[in-house]
């Protein structure tokens, strides 16, 4: 990578992952040889089916969980426990986790002292301010609703606006208002240039944030692409899906097709 | 980052229910002490002492120490080191923090810092409180025993107050080394479960093995019973033999050394190389 035969810059990737593939204990196999790649200001949905390995691939990236084989790189550099790179990624990943009896506003305070980063006051004001908790900032986590989690654990993850954001399931579990809330979150950092990879189960979601998906099954890939094309030629994103997931037989190509489809 | 944990852990109420037991009981000790009108109370360790309490609030330390040194410090300490890692995973806090671009090592590191240091400050509260009520109930006075062995004949031991505070220092610290072994069993249990209960109790077990493997209460284990990590937790109170003898003390700090050693290198190497899946 860097420099292309006549000297001028290439533009690396924000997230590489090439024949990745982890077994977990007891020899499941999470991720079977998966590649994929998100260039920078893409937001990527991930789909599939309950353990079809999305969760797993985003914890090999955050650096929690290692690769049996294959690369995961961000921005270029390998993934390792504590590298560097990870200075450049907020996450909000299976829920916030966060202190129970300090306030919000003294958990995010922990969460970034904690966290090897620079991050000014100001910029630690503005994720403040655009949790939207007001008020409530100032009470214990423990008295917080479940959607004020949410809100907080978005605050977090974008403190010192991250290049990229990686998002396991950022909506789960949540009423309506604050799922749309979250939602224009997610996309007025896009719109700033922010790139997300994201993972979620409600494909309406991803089609209203995601401008690429990828559909995770037993580990593989079974589909790539644009989301805008995908509605086109099959109808919808839930009729791609379905497709793509019950029509997934080993050696079906699918994978393949998919691989070709993301890298541009 | 361990300034930011440290603060955090003491606007905790947990913390401050611990501190205050561990402040709570010498006071305890003493009360009963002036309620019962006795004279001698406790026979120190393996040596045919008797400390005579009344003579002076000197003594109280001592017998704060020899009564929580075996079930309530490992408990204590067990449950500061158990929850060090564990609950950080069930919060879910763990993941986050290990998302950031700052190796396991030094997180391991910094967390263990607090849990050893937070350790350390319940012996010294235990301690200090039990001088402060033993001064206030007993006064300032030189530290008395009586020889409790029967068979020899009947000798008083008497130590000047500074003397006294000297080997009380000693103690003190051969008590908090001496937890070493519980404190970094109890870490590796922690880095190992997301149920910070799994990893106290087995910290505490250690403890309670440690106090079941001995020939006091079994015959026959002495083989081993000056191995197992907690048993000889005891023999700080040599101090007060004619002449002093520290080759016990001695052979069970390197004991600790060589435990703390093997459980901390363990939870280290499981720490930095498992999947964080919590």
């Amino acid at each position: 990578m860097g420099l292309d035969p006549r000297g001028t810059p290439q533009e690396v990737p924000v997230v590489s992952v090439g024949s990745l593939t982890k077994v977990l204990p007891g020899q499941v196999v999470a991720l079977n040889r998966v590649d994929l790649t998100v260039m920078a200001g893409q937001a990527m949905g991930l789909a599939g089916p309950n353990g079809a390995g999305k969760s797993t691939l985003l914890r090999i990236l955050l650096g929690l969980v290692r690769p049996t084989s294959g690369s995961a790189r961000l921005f270029g550099e390998p993934v390792r426990p504590g590298a560097k790179v990870l200075g450049r990624i907020g996450c909000l990943v299976d829920g916030p986790g966060f202190v129970p009896y300090l306030t919000g506003r003294d958990n995010l305070r922990l969460a970034v002292r904690s966290s090897g980063r620079t991050v000014s006051s100001a910029e630690f004001e503005v994720a403040l301010e655009a949790s939207g908790l007001d008020a409530a900032l100032d009470r214990p986590y423990r008295s917080y609703s479940h959607g004020m989690r949410y809100r907080l654990g978005l605050a977090q993850a974008m403190i010192g606006r991250p290049e990229l954001l990686i998002l396991d399931e950022p909506t789960t579990g949540l009423d309506p208002v604050h799922a749309s809330e979250v939602t224009s979150r997610i996309k007025a950092a896009t719109a700033a240039g922010t790139t997300v990879l994201l993972c979620s189960h409600e494909l309406a979601f991803i089609d209203q944030v995601c401008s690429e998906v990828v559909v995770l099954h037993e580990g593989r890939v079974v589909l790539a692409g644009g989301v805008a094309e995908m509605v086109e030629s099959a109808g919808s994103l839930a009729e791609a899906y379905v497709r793509a997931v019950t029509g997934s037989g080993r050696g079906t190509g699918l994978h393949e097709i998919g691989a070709e489809q993301v890298n541009p | 980052m361990i300034v930011a944990e440290w603060t955090k852990q003491w606007r905790r109420t947990r913390t401050w229910i611990v501190v205050a037991a561990a402040a709570l009981f010498p006071v305890v000790v003493t009360a009963a002490l002036v309620a019962s009108g006795s004279g001698q109370v406790d026979r120190v360790g393996d040596i045919p002492l008797v400390v005579v309490p009344k003579r002076s609030g000197i003594s109280v330390p001592f017998i704060a120490l020899s009564s929580t040194m075996r079930f309530f410090l490992p408990l204590a300490v067990a449950i500061v080191a158990g929850e060090c890692i564990s609950a950080e995973a069930r919060t879910g806090r763990l993941r986050y923090a290990l998302a950031n671009p700052i190796s396991r090592t030094r997180y391991l590191l910094s967390r263990a810092a607090v849990a050893g240091s937070i350790s350390i400050v319940l012996v010294l509260v235990l301690v200090v409180a039990a001088v402060i009520a033993g001064l206030v109930a007993f006064g300032w006075h030189p530290f008395t025993a009586v020889n409790g062995d029967q068979t020899a004949v009947e000798s008083v031991t008497t130590l000047s107050v500074w003397s006294s505070l000297a080997k009380l220092g000693i103690g003190t610290a051969y008590i908090i080394a001496g937890m070493a072994s519980i404190f970094t069993f109890a870490l590796l249990l922690s880095t190992l479960t997301t149920r910070p209960f799994v990893a106290v109790a087995g910290g505490a077990a250690l403890s309670v093995a440690s106090r079941v493997f001995n020939a006091d209460y079994l015959p026959g284990v002495n083989l081993f019973s000056h191995y197992m990590p907690n048993n000889d937790i005891d023999l700080w109170q040599h101090l007060f033999a004619h002449p002093v003898d520290t080759s016990g003390m001695a052979r069970f700090l390197v004991l600790q050394a060589v435990y703390a050693a093997v459980f901390s290198v363990t939870a280290w190497w499981t720490f930095t190389r498992r999947d964080v899946l919590t």
